[in-house]
């Protein structure tokens, strides 16, 4: 079934000359996960924000086209709906923070939906589980490293069992073990649950072996859609569009150019490994 | 739930808990008391003071609640940094009853040093000093025994409207992160060579003028980020749900009202009362009936 289905999609945000998206068309299935990439300042916020209907209902400008969640237009859905239906995980987890402990993060999106008690009981130590913050519970969210910060504002959506997530650059203010940290949570959340996650990500390398489908956002169009393999095959497309493929997908992709192999390229090192011993096997020269 | 700190105390190590201005130790007795209690504990002796003149009712409120710190175990020698406050309110209420006194006929004088001295006027500035001291004691009380969290459920607990509840608790934070923002730009001056000892008086009010500019810009975008996300968690000003029912409140759950509890705010209540009628009706607890008031102008006799 259709998520999420985007049709001639612009947006121009008032006081602006240009739209920051134009002509979006986009087709998202369910229970999958989709990463949204491409530079800075090409539209990828715009195209989430748009998805989680904090553009137009938060900001001022000029809409066009439709974006219909499951079926339902976007702009026509209540506060309560978006919110019980779309997460959304902002770059800066200290922006998205409106309580002065853990535990009350957690459970404002769950009171606001209008969960009983017993239920938040319930959701709040499922949360915490996934995403390993049980030991934060009474401290401030201000207290806590980044890489804590990030995962309450993950679990505080996560914790509303929408049926999309949405994060937006999760790991952009982390360091490298709390990016770990994140992929690891997004990889649990790809393998224990069934929502539609979509991730606007810089890190081509980590976040390309979780995605289903890669959109590449450029000069507010989307300049290419396809799953992982496909979407590294034209890597001179890629770089000309600032996006610089995995390592593992490049190392593969030469020995393509050099007739070594002709499959599939990998986006993931066990897959490269894999594909390199082959290629070794199948030309190494017979000992006597 | 606490907030748990190990502290190195000379003994042994104690769990501590943040509170607003101060730590107190998770296993202080004070945490038996529901935050309602607390809270009207603050509300209770920052209003039954406005009807108590006798400095030495004030003194004795002061005395009970230095009594109720040390019952909570609260650490006293933090509340040395409030001695400052106190000495400057003094020098600036007595100057003040000393340079510009009330001069009604009848009014019993002494001099000294030079000056005129009108003693109803002074002891009337005296009274009001310790009224103000045990409405500043038993905030700074509250304040160093409670935390934010606390504070939002007393005043959820009485019922305030959602919206001001949670305006409230967005203040809160907003004051932190302000002053959060404030020390990063400063910081930042001070690695670009900015000395601000070296600076006149009139160049550090020029520098804190300057200061508001970027504090002010960052506000506004913090504004409309936090709106953003209050948004896309569902919130709503009401605290009612599309069909109207309100909003459920989790945190109160955990915060149970006891047999204490009712027996402590009840005891204010009628304390209150009491102190109401007595002053009201019977004139009793005004300045007049102090007994050191009264002692003092038996010497004049």
């Amino acid at each position: 079934m259709t998520a999420v289905s985007i049709k001639d999609l612009g947006w121009k945000y008032s006081g602006r000359k240009h739209f920051a998206i134009e002509h979006v068309d986009l087709e998202i299935p369910e229970n999958s996960f989709v990463s949204v990439v491409g530079p800075n300042e090409h539209g990828k916020t715009t195209l989430v924000s748009c998805i989680k209907g904090l553009i137009p209902n938060s900001f001022h400008g000029v809409w066009r086209g439709q974006v219909e969640i499951f079926g339902q237009d976007v702009r026509k859905m209540s506060t309560e709906r978006l919110a019980a239906d779309i997460g959304f995980v902002f770059a800066d987890p200290e922006a998205q923070f409106t309580s002065m402990t853990v535990e009350e993060e957690l459970v404002f999106g769950l009171e606001n939906i209008g969960l009983p008690l017993n239920e938040i009981q319930e959701r709040l130590n499922w949360v915490c589980d996934l995403t390993m913050i049980g030991n934060l519970l009474d401290k401030s969210p201000y207290e806590i490293s980044g890489g804590q910060k990030q995962r309450v504002a993950i679990a505080s959506v996560l914790a509303m069992r929408p049926r999309i997530i949405i994060l937006d650059e999760p790991t952009s203010m982390l360091d490298p073990l709390g990016k770990d940290n994140i992929f690891q949570i997004l990889t649990n959340i790809k393998k224990d649950t069934d929502l539609l996650v979509i991730v606007v990500e810089h890190n081509i390398e980590q976040i390309a072996p979780l995605s289903d489908l890669m959109v590449l956002m450029y000069d507010g169009n989307i300049a290419k859609a396809a799953s992982p393999a496909e979407f590294f095959e034209n890597s001179d497309f890629l770089l000309q569009h600032g996006i610089i493929p995995p390592q593992a997908t490049t190392f593969v992709d030469r020995l393509k150019q050099q007739k070594l192999y002709d499959g599939t390229l990998p986006v993931g090192l066990e897959d490269a490994i894999d594909i390199t011993s082959r290629v070794l096997r199948n030309h190494s020269t017979p000992k006597n | 739930m606490d907030q748990a700190l190990p502290v190195a105390s000379t003994a042994t190590t104690r769990r501590m808990r943040k509170t607003l201005l101060g730590t107190v130790p998770v296993s202080s007795p004070l945490y038996q008391l529901h935050p309602v209690t607390r809270f009207i504990t603050l509300v209770f002796l920052g209003v039954v003071s406005l009807f108590i003149d006798v400095p030495e009712i004030n003194i004795l409120l002061i005395v009970m609640v230095f009594i109720y710190l040390h019952w909570a175990k609260v650490d006293m020698s933090n509340l040395k940094i409030y001695l400052p406050l106190t000495i400057t309110v003094a020098i600036f209420m007595f100057t003040v009853s000393i340079g510009f006194p009330s001069r009604l006929p009848g009014y019993h004088t002494f001099q000294f040093l030079g000056i005129t001295f009108y003693f109803e006027s002074l002891y009337w500035t005296f009274a009001s000093y310790w009224r103000l001291m045990a409405m500043l004691i038993g905030t700074i009380q509250y304040f160093s025994t409670n935390r934010e969290r606390e504070t939002l459920v007393a005043i959820r607990t009485l019922k305030a409207p959602f919206v001001i509840t949670y305006f409230f608790s967005l203040a809160l934070r907003s004051a932190g992160m302000f002053l959060e923002d404030m020390r990063t730009i400063r910081e930042a001056e001070r690695a670009r060579g900015l000395d601000e000892t070296s600076l006149a008086l009139r160049d550090r009010a020029k520098l804190y003028v300057m200061y508001m500019i970027p504090l002010f810009t960052l506000a506004i975008r913090r504004t409309d980020e936090i709106s953003n996300a209050l948004y896309a968690r569902g919130y709503t000003p009401s605290g009612k749900l599309e069909n109207g029912v309100h909003r459920s409140d989790y945190i109160l759950t955990k915060y149970p009202i006891r047999r204490i509890d009712i027996i402590v705010i009840s005891a204010m209540i009628i304390t209150f009362i009491t102190v109401i009628i007595l002053r009201v009706q019977f004139g009793i607890f005004a300045v007049a009936q102090s007994p050191l008031r009264i002692f003092l102008l038996s010497l004049w006799s």
